[in-house]
């Protein structure tokens, strides 16, 4: 380009400026250039790939908005969101970004993480604010561009270290996949799924640890329900115990494990591990050599559940574990068998005998009068538990044993024979004929009465009688008077007595002398 | 065709610094001793280079994300275009279209204003030679204008900075815009509008 010069004024005064005009100004478009070009090519070199990706539904997604992460990190994009023909399902189009390609493989999943409140927290909270985003799990496999998104989030996070377990429960409660598992109180995992077994009959839940604690996770590690407030009330009376807050929201499980586990005990992933529903089972060591018997006990078992302790003298041996209602249709009888497990290897044994096995110890232990009988565990809860103790006078009375196991004989309890006691007495106080005793009381009464009548004119003529005895009284003090020493009628009296004395001897000569000679009387004295 | 009245028909050169009028051949002002030019030299030549430079760097000023506003920890990166839809999308219309002249309109016109300026010189298009004149003022004054957004941007990077909260980032078509508005400032005042009426085709 050169400048314009005037054909018509053909004036020069380009003497001066006849030099080129330097061609540095043309470097600055060149510069330009390229840097836009940089920047374009640049952009487009970090374009990835664009998939697709199918979902049931398009809640929350939104064109150009909703990102693709991997690890939080931005990975995609969503530009176009369309219904896919079955009219079911949706299709997100996705700009990937070029670091990206290496991981939309065959087995790489997608799902969409929304806000989440729940009882045990929240979790995508950022999505609140950003709204819901699609994350990914990298897989392995072939390269493919169409994906079919998961409707829930997979069990495991793509890149946390760590052990996947299975634990079998009853009842799946409050667990969900999410629900925090403790270690001593420290959240080190959590569930990541759980399933109904193929029969049925039981829940398994997929629980993930994560490093380094899953090295906790032992040959005899024990799990068990960590759910809010545990309330027990059995036998042995009310037990609170709480975890930690957050499980006591929602529940939680915990683990422990055994202390003498050798650290080689460490176990594989996905090892099986029952799940215990309370802290107070999982406690409870297992024994492998249990003898069952059969109780049947006079009288009701109200208070007696499953589970209850059988003590030996205070100590737990064993348990309940099947109470029946039997009923013999032929003599209309009821039963209750109550069906104990003994857990023998709870007893310490000394001076050990061999070929002796455990029931052989039993039934002699029976012979020498070991009975069962229930007991009331707390008298708050009313709850019952089968104590065995010795009651060598007790016979065995054998009821119709009708189960496979032995039949253990049982005694009625102190409650029961003070009960029994007492309805005897009851009975004897009903048996009184309470109705004769009245009248008669009342004839008594009655009778008491007219006693009391007679008494009281008693008591009349006997003041009369007092009367009649003072005067008496004063006459024999005049009397007495005339008696004193002294006076004549003394003296006289003195000599009236000393006549007396005498005549009263000879009388007595007499008499003595007539019974020594009774003919006397007749023939006079002898010998005069 | 008019007959030109201009200063150069009549033999004379106006000196740039102190506007003092020379005869043709002199080399240098008599006055301020600055050199003697009858055009800016190598006007065209330099207007187009800048005129050229302001289209490519205008293509990433308007694909790039020009900033990213978060807010709470979300947010997305806006182009200009993008920046006006979600101001549309957000009922703030008078906003928008105030960014859509100042961002878009402006830029452009200023682009095309030059280019059409310098085409019709070049190639000596029978123009209105007023009118263009008019245009080339227009295009002049209004240059700094579109600095507005950049201006807007640089503010909210530094005052809105509250870490979480809210925070503003520039993209790479900020520079890139702010390279468009200045080398369109400098290729309006490197075009001399003397130009316009040397045109022997241009008409008042």
């Amino acid at each position: 380009m050169t400048d314009f010069n005037d054909p018509i004024n053909d004036v020069s005064d380009a003497v001066i400026n006849k030099r080129a005009e330097l061609p540095l100004v043309w470097f600055l478009p060149i510069v330009a250039l390229l840097v836009s070009g940089w920047l374009i090519s640049k952009a487009m070199m970090e374009k990835g790939p664009e998939i697709t990706i199918n979902f049931p539904s398009a809640d929350g997604l939104e064109v150009d908005k909703t990102k693709i992460k991997f690890l939080d990190v931005e990975i995609g994009k969503v530009t176009a969101i369309s219904i896919n023909d079955d009219l079911k399902t949706i299709q997100v189009s996705a700009q990937m970004s070029k670091n990206a390609d290496d991981y939309l493989k065959e087995n790489t999943t997608f799902w969409v993480v929304r806000p989440q409140v729940g009882l045990s927290g929240i979790s995508g909270l950022g999505t609140l604010l950003s709204g819901a985003y699609i994350a990914m799990k990298p897989g392995d496999g072939e390269s493919k561009s169409d994906f079919v998104g998961l409707v829930t989030a997979p069990p495991i996070r793509a890149n946390a270290e760590g052990k996947q377990f299975i634990l079998d429960a009853n009842n799946l409660g409050s667990l969900r996949a999410g629900t925090p598992i403790n270690f001593h109180g420290i959240s080190v995992g959590s569930v990541l799924n759980h399933e109904l077994t193929k029969d049925a009959d039981a829940i398994r839940l997929t629980i993930f640890i994560n490093k380094p604690y899953d090295q906790f996770v032992r040959k005899n590690t024990r799990f068990w329900i960590d759910s809010g407030i545990d309330l027990s009330a059995g036998a042995e009376g009310f037990k609170v115990r709480t975890g930690p807050l957050s499980s006591l929201l929602s529940g939680g499980i915990a683990f422990r494990n055994d202390p003498d586990d050798p650290i080689d005990s460490i176990q594989a992933e996905n090892t099986s591990y029952p799940l215990y529903d309370t802290y107070e089972q999982s406690t409870q060591i297992i024994y492998n050599n249990t003898l069952r018997y059969v109780m049947y006990f006079k009288g009701s078992v109200r208070g007696l559940t499953v589970g209850a302790p059988v003590q030996l003298r205070g100590i737990p041996v064993g348990k309940v574990v099947h109470i029946d209602l039997e009923l013999d249709e032929s003599t209309k009888d009821i039963q209750v068998p109550v069906t104990i497990e003994l857990e023998l290897e709870r007893i310490h044994k000394v001076n050990q005998q061999a070929n002796l096995s455990d029931k052989d110890i039993m039934s002699q232990l029976i012979n020498k009068g070991l009975r069962a009988q229930l007991q009331t565990g707390s008298l708050l809860t009313g709850q019952l538990l089968v104590d065995l103790d010795f009651y060598p006078k007790i016979p065995i009375v054998p009821n119709d044993n009708k189960s496979i196991y032995p039949e253990f004989p049982t005694t009625a309890n102190s409650m029961d024979q003070f009960t029994h006691s007492a309805n005897i007495i009851m009975d004897k106080i009903a048996k009184l004929p309470l109705d004769n005793l009245t009248d008669e009381i009342n004839k008594t009464l009655q009778s008491l009465q007219g006693t009391s009548k007679a008494a009281k004119d008693m008591l009349v003529t006997a003041k009369g009688t007092l009367n009649t005895t003072d005067k008496t009284m004063n006459s024999a003090q005049k009397v007495l008077t005339t008696l004193e020493p002294g006076a004549s009628t003394h003296y006289e009296l003195e000599k009236l007595l000393q006549e007396l004395t005498r005549a009263a001897g000879s009388v007595k000569q007499l008499t003595d002398y007539l019974e020594q000679h009774p003919d006397s009387l007749l023939k006079g004295k002898e010998g005069d | 065709m008019k007959t030109k009245a201009g200063a150069l028909n009549q033999g004379l050169i106006r000196c740039h610094d102190c506007g003092i009028l020379s005869q043709l051949n002199t080399h240098s002002c008599p006055v301020c001793a600055s050199h003697l030019h009858a055009r800016l030299p190598h006007s065209l030549q330099r207007t187009a280079a800048l005129v050229i430079s302001g289209y490519t760097l205008y293509l990433p000023a308007n694909l790039f994300p020009i900033m990213t506003v978060t807010r709470l920890g979300t947010g997305e990166p806006h182009t200009i275009v993008g920046g006006i839809f979600a101001l549309i999308d957000s009922d703030m219309v008078p906003v928008a279209l105030l960014v859509l002249v100042a961002s878009i309109l402006v830029p452009v016109i200023k682009l095309l204003g030059l280019t059409l300026l310098l085409l019709s010189v070049h190639f000596r298009w029978p123009i209105n030679a007023r009118f263009w004149t008019i245009i080339y003022r227009i295009i002049a004054f209004v240059g700094r204008w579109s600095m507005l957004d950049i201006f807007m941007i640089t503010i909210l990077v530094s005052l809105v900075n509250l870490g979480g909260v809210a925070q503003v980032i520039a993209g790479p078509a900020a520079t890139a815009f702010a390279s468009v508005v200045v080398l369109t400032m400098f290729a309006a005042t490197s075009f001399d509008p003397r130009l316009i009426w040397d045109n022997p085709n241009a008409y008042d």
